[in-house]
């Protein structure tokens, strides 16, 4: 099917672009990419008035690279992070994840705002971001500001973003010295959103046991931080728990119950399970950031 | 009621001007008011790849692009493919019966096509996973992927050493 009407903005520049969606705000919505909203449009499940174009816009291609980390700026597509356009901060973690998302002419187009923006459990960003501790910076009239990805993402299609705020941008702290990254996407065919997406990180700090972090996507309507999965982790420094092993603290973190699963539910359980122990055994064994 | 807009854009080498309501998509642009039905559409919803083209030379789904979005493009689609590249691979789709109906073969040409300028050895698992953003309902995909396998390997030969 095709979109409905609407009226079609293309800003130059940021300012200008939240001038227009506070103007518009009543009916109005960012394209990015167009890899999620337009199929939203076809299909008519979305039918904004206004459309606001920010492809255009150079500021929001731009990456600032600091000691600290990166910022990369929101229309920065799958493809730039794919091929490593821009410097990978995470030791190859982001280069890795985009090059799962969907097909190439997807990546091509998509971008890493539109993505957190869609907020998708399901999808690579969310989760990754999440893991890697990122920010969102969001322009509106009213001025910037600064918003954790765990803080922004409140559900499926939710986020904190008002609906006259742009999304600018995205800064990544560098991961730390010593840390290695294992992250693991179950889908039914390559280019398919996740059944189930996790991504572990071991940090050798000097301790007997190095500090792990594991977060899981697809599980939950926003992204999980596996807590008891940790702790489990912790007791067995050479991190050799089977899919068994990890289904009890998984449940736990997940909160299903076990004993009244219901088969269904006990099959997502599994397939999370098993996501989580592929990635534990990918930890460390990726390309490294050029 | 929204206003019809102007483009200057380039597609197939040639400098053009459109004019189209907004929610025109690039498919329908090329179809409809450029008559190059050679772009096909399928789902549009982005999942069976038919509406591929080349936008400022990268694959794109043509029916997930607002021609609004093309202003300055140069935009390629499969009936100007040209040079050695296409040409072995449109020979190697033929003795490979790489299509039946031929509707998904526009796409499956440019993602094609794009895999082939790379220059990189291929497995036969990395061609398929290449090619699984584009569906063939006739399910000919032996002979797509046999197709494409032999193009890649000829086309890295033909440049030898
Ligand atoms: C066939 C197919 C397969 C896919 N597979 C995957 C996959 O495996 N994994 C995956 O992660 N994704 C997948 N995607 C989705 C893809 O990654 C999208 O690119 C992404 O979700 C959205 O980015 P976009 O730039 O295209 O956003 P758009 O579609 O332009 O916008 C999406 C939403 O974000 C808002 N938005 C966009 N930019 C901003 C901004 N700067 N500020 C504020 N709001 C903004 C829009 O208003 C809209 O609500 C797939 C898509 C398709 C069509
Ligand atoms: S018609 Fe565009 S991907 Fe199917
Ligand atoms: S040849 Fe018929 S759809 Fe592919």
């Amino acid at each position: 099917m095709k979109p409905a009407n609407f009226a079609y903005h293309r800003p130059g520049t940021c300012t200008e672009a939240a001038d227009l969606l506070y103007r518009l705000r009543d009916d109005v919505k960012v394209i990015a990419g167009g890899q999620s909203l337009l199929p939203l449009m076809n299909m008519r499940l979305a039918e904004p008035a206004h459309l606001v174009d920010v492809s255009a816009v150079p500021e929001l291609r731009r990456t600032d690279l600091t000691a600290e980390g990166a910022t990369y700026g929101a229309a920065t597509t799958h493809m730039m992070f794919e091929h490593q356009l821009v410097p990978d901060v995470a030791d190859g973690l982001l280069s890795h994840a985009a090059r799962g998302i969907g097909y190439r002419a997807i990546r091509n187009r998509g971008t890493v705002g539109g993505s957190l923006a869609h907020s998708d459990s399901s999808a690579e960003w969310p989760t990754v971001m999440s893991a890697l501790g990122a920010t969102v910076h969001a322009l509106s009239v009213r001025g910037e500001r600064r918003i954790p990805v765990t803080e922004f993402l409140l559900g499926f299609f939710s986020t904190a973003l008002a609906d006259d705020e742009l999304i600018t941008a995205v800064s990544v702290p560098r991961i730390a010295p010593g840390t290695q990254w294992g992250m693991y996407k179950m889908a039914r065919k390559p280019g398919e959103f996740a059944d189930s997406l996790a991504v572990v990180q071991v940090r050798d700090t000097g301790a007997s046991t190095p500090a792990v972090s594991v977060w899981l996507g697809a599980a939950k309507d926003v992204p999980l931080r596996l807590k008891h999965v940790e702790k489990a982790l912790a007791d067995r420094p050479d991190r050799s728990l089977l899919p068994a092993d990890l289904s009890g603290p998984l449940a736990a973190d997940i909160g299903a119950d076990t004993a009244t699963a219901s088969p269904h539910d006990r099959h997502a359980l599994q397939l999370h399970a098993v996501t989580v122990h592929r990635a534990l055994m990918a930890v460390g064994k990726a390309p490294h950031a050029a | 009621m929204p206003h019809d807009l102007t483009i200057a854009l380039r597609v197939n080498g040639r400098k053009t001007e459109a004019t189209f309501p907004a929610r025109t998509t690039l498919a329908d642009l090329l179809r409809d008011r450029l008559g190059l039905t050679g772009t096909h559409l399928g789902c549009e919803q982005g999942v069976c790849g038919a509406c591929t083209v080349f936008v400022d030379d990268l694959p794109v789904r043509a029916c997930l692009t607002l021609a609004a979005a093309c202003e300055g493009a140069e935009v390629v689609t499969v009936e100007a493919l040209e040079g050695p590249d296409v040409e072995a691979l449109r020979a190697d789709f033929s003795r490979e019966g790489a299509l039946q109906c031929g509707f998904c073969t526009p796409g499956m040409l440019i993602t094609a096509c794009d895999l082939v300028r790379r220059r990189e050895p291929l497995a036969r698992e990395e061609i398929q996973e290449a090619m699984a953003g584009n569906i063939c309902r006739c399910t000919g995909y032996n002979g797509i992927v046999r197709a494409i396998e032999k193009t890649v390997d000829a086309r890295i030969c033909a440049e030898g050493p």
